[in-house]
């Protein structure tokens, strides 16, 4: 049960994540394509952002990676 | 070209004697599915050092019923008749409960081992520095170079940005400190005997805890006027603002200490599971798509090494800018609550 649970749950969270960083990187070269100087100050603004989505989904691959080794059971 | 083939001779001269101990094995290896490969102790902390060639045993240090004990190996723990091993964990044999355990772990051996080799870098640079060399004139020789570029880019690009400009420079150590440190953690797990100490979450939780702590220190008025009495909204919503602020206190670093952990953490359960695919195949199929197939799962794998060099810089870069932005926001001071937006146009205009 624990497998089962782990491995849909890594499924939603890459899901959530892949959509999420995919909509920053389409900003990102959207808006380096309108103004190509300001490129230095949107790349470190879109790792910032893709930083925190990263965060909430390995607090989710964790929470898998507990559910798949049996600990506190 | 010729090297790779060179390379892929080398690897199917060694298929023989691969398949035969396969072969010899295959009863056994049916026997007991259980022992495969331990994942997991690839990544978790030890009682011993590997080195390519040995196990250099740690010493145990462990207060129990206000006594303490100190044994040069594990072995040696258990030799005294005083303690006894249950799952790999020590206990005392007598049945009573251990206080403290104070034992030298592979992991803090890494930590030391970064946190030793920041101190030497910074040292000779500052020796040098106090010289003469790169402040009246041009940084000479190559290890100053790279260190004014790493210095000046967590200086320039991470603090100067994200912590208000009056403040920056007492926090420029403390960023460079933890950005080093870090880096040198995360790289020496790409060793393949070695272990990242920041794949553990106690080492990563210190850290996180150490930022908390000089976001808070370092707070402004501002900060906790934020926290309790947040500004400009009706007295009835504090009810649930209030909470929910502190609680973000402290879910910031502990984000912060779960990102660095789990990255390290899943790097080396990729490689040491996309490298166990061949035993895998090797049960499933038989040796020689065992072998086969192990050409291509170690050249994924050392795609992934250069992925995981790679990460290993950005997470330690990543750690340091959450720092330095938690540190900013909680120092920042905001004189122009009612009018920030006609404040933040005007510099627009100006720059």
């Amino acid at each position: 049960m624990g497998f089962l649970a782990a491995g849909i749950g890594a499924g939603i969270i890459a899901i959530g994540a892949g959509i999420g960083i995919g909509m920053i990187g389409k900003g990102a070269t959207e808006s380096i394509a309108r103004q190509p100087e300001a490129a230095g100050d949107i790349r470190g603004a879109m790792l910032l952002t893709a930083v925190f989505i990263e965060g909430v989904a390995l607090i989710g691959a964790i929470v898998c990676l507990i559910l798949a080794l049996g600990i506190g059971q | 070209m010729r090297r790779a083939a060179a390379i892929v001779l080398f690897l199917l001269a060694y298929s023989p004697d691969v398949i035969a101990s396969v072969a010899n094995n295959d009863q056994e290896s049916v026997n007991d599915q259980e022992s495969v490969i331990d994942v997991m102790g690839k990544v978790s902390n030890h009682d011993y050092f590997e080195l390519p060639w040995t196990k250099v045993y740690l010493p145990r240090i462990v207060l129990s019923e206000g006594e303490w004990f100190y044994y040069s190996s594990t072995k040696s723990a258990i030799d005294s008749g005083e303690f006894i091993t249950e799952d790999d964990v020590l206990v005392r044999a007598n049945g009573s409960e251990i206080t403290l355990d104070m034992s030298i772990t592979s992991h803090l051996i890494y930590v030391w081992m970064g946190l030793i080799l920041t101190f030497i870098i910074t040292f000779f640079a500052g020796k040098k520095y106090k010289s003469g060399n790169g402040r009246t004139s041009e940084p000479k020789g190559a290890l100053l170079n790279m260190f004014e570029v790493l210095f000046v880019f967590i200086r320039d690009d991470i603090a100067k940005e994200f912590i208000p400009h009056d403040k920056y420079e007492k926090f420029v150590p403390y960023l460079f400190t933890i950005f080093m440190a870090i880096a040198f953690m995360n790289l020496f797990g790409l060793l393949p005997w070695a272990a990242a100490a920041t794949a553990n979450i106690t080492v990563t939780a210190t850290f996180a805890l150490i930022t908390f702590a000089l976001t808070q220190i370092n707070g402004s008025k501002d900060h906790w006027k934020h926290v309790f009495l947040f500004p400009g909204v009706p007295a009835w919503s504090r009810i649930i603002l209030t909470p929910v602020e502190v609680l973000g206190l402290f879910t910031k670093p502990f984000a912060l200490a779960i990102r660095l952990f789990a990255n390290m953490l899943s790097g080396k359960i990729m490689i040491v599971s996309i490298l166990g695919l061949i035993f895998v195949f090797t049960d499933l199929f038989g040796a020689y798509v065992g072998v086969g197939s192990g050409v291509f799962w170690v050249l994924l794998t050392a795609a992934l090494y250069f992925l995981k060099v790679l990460v290993a810089l950005i997470q330690a870069y990543v750690f340091t800018l959450l720092s330095a932005v938690f540190i900013g926001m909680a120092a920042e001071e905001h004189h122009h609550e009612h009018d920030e937006t006609t404040v933040a146009h005007a510099q627009d205009v100006q720059s």
